[in-house]
């Protein structure tokens, strides 16, 4: 197959193929249902739902995809047209499957095999137009996406770049409106709010929509276009000026995020916190599987034994009720948490790989089996769990209700970034890495590994004890049932979507895998699917993650250019300096 | 408190006489098999000591036994005075033993410079909570190894455009140096090399010959060479040691291992006497 020149036949092969994928994913969407859920949820008042977007979207990305060339193919002969015709077929197909759709429902009705299938449904699809327009106007709309992504491709980088920024934009901004129009109102901006917003009803005003698109693409071209030279000259300052404008940036972000839980009000500040312990576990267990290679599937064993620690040391209805102030319970809580850590990882030196995240996952159970047990239920009260965990205090200082408990979260992350990145750029970071790599040249090479597996477990389960400390003290009272595998599950989930190893990406990751889901409570019944073909999209065409490390970017993705460059330099390479020295 | 200075130091003067390392009645069994049978062994210091043998012979099992991956069934091994029989591979790695592998093993997915630096990991101090703290020598440290991580790559003939490279996107030649100048990151005594020209073509391995007599020379390192392509051997060797079906067959130097009768028919084979 490799050899095969690429030639444009091959490409429509290739379109064709894609083209049918497209079709499957967003006829799947459509009924299971997806699509008629969200469609509750404009983006755009009247124009357009957050329902028909996501197949929109889906049939975009795949009908651009199918105008790249991939790496393994030999550079294209010929014209543009193999980038600019495979996208219009891919988008044709996939508008024809949904068309198909249409159709299928108009003439068989099969409502018993198919039940999301309605009227309704297909009305959404064929974008409101009755039957048989309805399906004309779907293929219309799918070939027109093919037409987008064929011009998309034709553009240069950077104008495809600020579109494509110009377009996420406006939907981001009909996505998050419940957070940005209380945020509006809390900073005063009625008027702004009412301008972004249809009174009474959720979305962007149409006018709103394509005002912010028309905003975003100039800035975005203007930056594209002339960012370089921006870069450029902030290079040029004195270094003096350099740091002053970077402490001016740090002061910046500080101050918006010290006002934050003000501007956005009790429920989305109660979302940002629970952001924050996924943030702060995704932190540790990034120490843990990112940095150390070790798969663990039971992080939620330290999550749980945080929020049981603190409850029992702190609640005076607990079976130890010694009522200690929560702030000297932390330090205790930590300490237990690193002998847990031990505790956990010595049993599972010897293991790896499969072998490790199968015995994590049970020990993960394990906890919270104990936790719900009756024979433990005079220390942990089964699954009735620890009750009336009173809100810390400090300096007369009660940190009651979300508003409050931001700001000791979100200290937690900040010093937790802060210790993860410090060990990633140290010997014990490169100690860690060595070890994920192979682990017996790193033993051989003078690391202890047994040292540091149990250094990492520790470190992890610190992190995620702190986490469930925090979620402890927020919820007030600990159930084994909040502790179950899909923690680990959204932790680790968080970490690949991020990222491996990447502290920005973990960061990213907690707010698009917890953030919006909080945001869209509505399509709960969605998240495990939503999950499911996140983590599958992103192995299939970014192993890397969102914001990858430098270095694991490389691994993935340059590797083949990387090659050709060194073949054309390796003659010059072997006969280096140092090794064709004089010989005595 | 960790000291800096001696990051960017010379190797300890070491004395000129006598064995660095020593080894009496090594055996290791595996079941039945006996792939080492009672050798006596011994590596004068600034020695370049070679191993040589037809396949299966027990080199490679010999070199697993001195850096501790393998315990012998019987037999004492003194490294510097110390016996290493028992101890761990990052035990015997703090000592002063350093090795390169037969397949290249570098940590594929770290940067050329992290490769290094990792080797140097034995010989620096700082600990994990001085780390969270930012301790002042923390960052001297890391500054100095990186420095030391530089000149090794320097040494080896490694350009510093491809610090920030990935180690496998190197080509074959550097991965082979690449091993060198980690294992010399932990500033060893005893150099240990499993097969360091393997799959190079004649030029390069000269080049890999006189680097190896370099090493020698400038580091005072002692070397102990596993190697099949018998013009290096002969070219670099104080003394040679020939091993045969576990046992020791011929030991001393090259021109003696070269007229040993049993040498030839055992090792040399036919074509020899031909």
């Amino acid at each position: 197959m490799e050899g095969q020149p690429a030639t444009l036949a091959r490409y429509l092969r290739r379109a064709v193929v894609l083209g049918v994928v497209a079709g499957l994913a967003a006829i799947y969407l459509v009924i299971v249902g997806i699509v008629p859920a969200f469609e509750l949820r404009p983006l755009i008042t009247g124009v357009l739902g957050l329902g028909l977007t996501v197949p929109v979207v889906a049939i975009l990305v795949i009908a651009y995809h199918a105008g790249r060339t991939p790496n393994t193919w030999p550079a294209p002969t010929g014209g543009p047209l193999h980038r600019v015709v495979p996208p219009i077929v891919t988008g044709l197909i996939a508008g024809v499957g949904l068309g198909g759709l249409i159709v299928i429902e108009e003439l068989f009705s099969p409502r018993d095999i198919l039940p999301k299938l309605t009227p309704q449904t297909t009305n959404i699809i064929g974008l409101g137009f009755e039957y048989p327009f309805g399906p004309l106007a779907i293929i219309g709309l799918c070939t027109s996406l093919g037409v987008l992504a064929a011009i998309l491709h034709v553009l240069e980088a950077r104008a495809r770049r600020a579109l494509v920024i110009a377009v996420a934009t406006v939907l981001t901004f009909g996505l998050v409106e419940p957070l940005l129009r209380v945020m509006l109102l809390q900073l005063g901006r009625s008027d702004l709010a009412a301008f972004l917003y249809q009174a009474g009803r959720h979305g962007l005003t149409p006018i709103a929509a394509l005002t912010v698109f028309i905003l975003v693409l100039l800035i975005g071209l203007v930056w594209q276009y002339r960012g370089e030279r921006v870069r450029r000259r902030y290079e040029r300052l004195p270094s003096a000026r350099r740091t002053s404008v970077r402490y001016g940036s740090f002061a910046l972000v500080g101050l918006i995020l010290l006002v934050l839980p003000a501007i956005i009000g009790s429920f989305l500040s109660e979302t940002i916190g629970t952001v924050g312990l996924y943030l702060l576990m995704g932190l540790g267990l990034n120490i843990v599987v990112g940095y150390a290679g070790l798969l663990d599937l039971g992080y939620v064993a330290f999550f749980a034994v945080g929020a049981y620690a603190t409850a029992l040391l702190t609640s005076p209805v607990s079976s130890l009720s010694w009522e200690m102030n929560f702030w000297i319970a932390l330090p205790l809580v930590m300490v237990v948490a690193a002998i847990t850590g031990i505790a956990i990882g010595a049993p599972v030196l010897r293991l790896r790989g499969d072998y490790l995240a199968i015995v994590t996952l049970g020990f993960g159970e394990i906890v919270r089996i104990l936790l719900l047990s009756d024979w433990l239920r005079p220390w942990f009260g089964g699954a009735q769990g620890i009750l009336s965990i009173p809100p810390p205090e400090l300096l007369g200082i009660r940190f009651f209700g979300p508003q409050q408990l931001y700001y000791p979260i979100l200290i937690a992350v900040i010093l937790g970034a802060g210790v993860s990145w410090s060990l990633a750029n140290s010997r014990v970071g490169r100690a860690w890495n060595a070890m994920r790599e192979d682990e017996d040249v790193a033993e051989a090479t003078g690391i202890n590994t047994t040292r540091y597996k149990l250094l990492a477990f520790s470190t992890g389960a610190v992190f995620g004890c702190l986490a469930g400390a925090f979620f402890s003290i927020k919820i007030g009272s600990v159930f084994p049932h909040r502790l179950d595998l899909l923690v680990s599950i959204t932790v680790l989930s968080l970490i690949i979507l991020g990222g491996m190893g990447s502290i920005r990406g973990v960061i990213v990751g907690a707010f698009v895998l917890v953030g919006l889901p909080e945001l869209l409570r509505e399509f709960g019944e969605y998240r495990l699917l939503i999950y499911g073909a996140v983590l599958v999209s992103m192995m299939l065409v970014r192993p890397e993650g969102l914001l990858p490390s430098a270095t694991r970017q490389r691994e993935l993705h340059d590797e083949e250019t990387d090659e050709s460059q060194y073949l054309t330099q390796a003659e010059t390479a072997i006969g280096g300096p140092g090794i064709s020295g004089q010989p005595a | 408190m960790p000291d800096a200075s001696r990051d960017a130091a010379a190797p300890a003067a070491q004395p000129e006489s006598g064995n660095l390392v020593e080894v009496r009645g090594l055996t290791k069994l595996y079941g039945g098999l006996q792939a080492n049978k009672d050798i006596d062994f011994d590596i004068p210091w600034r020695g370049i000591v070679s191993l040589i043998g037809p396949n299966g012979a027990g080199k490679t099992t010999f070199f697993n036994q001195i850096t501790g991956l393998d315990e012998p069934t019987h037999g004492t091994i003194l490294f510097d005075g110390v016996s290493v029989v028992g101890l761990s591979p990052h035990e015997i790695a703090v000592l002063g033993i350093g090795r390169t592998y037969q397949n290249i093993r570098l940590f594929r997915d770290m940067t050329v410079l992290a490769n290094v630096m990792v080797g140097r990991h034995v010989r620096l101090r700082s600990k994990w909570y001085e780390i969270i703290l930012h301790l002042p020598w923390v960052k001297r440290e890391e500054d100095a190894t990186r420095q030391r991580a530089r000149e090794l790559l320097d040494l080896v003939g490694l350009s510093q455009k491809r610090e920030e490279d990935l180690a496998k996107n190197l080509p074959y030649g550097d991965q082979r140096r690449l091993e060198v100048a980690r294992a010399l990151a932990s500033d060893p005594k005893l150099l240990l090399l499993d097969e360091p020209t393997a799959g190079m073509n004649p030029g390069e391995t000269q080049t890999m010959t006189a680097f190896i007599a370099r090493l020698r020379r400038e580091l005072g390192l002692t070397i102990l060479l596993i190697e099949h392509d018998m013009k290096v051997v002969m070219g670099v060797s104080d003394y040679i040691t020939v091993l045969d079906h576990g046992e020791k067959i011929s030991e001393g130097t090259p021109e003696q291992v070269r007229s040993d009768p049993k040498v030839i028919e055992a090792y040399l084979g036919k074509q020899a006497t031909a």
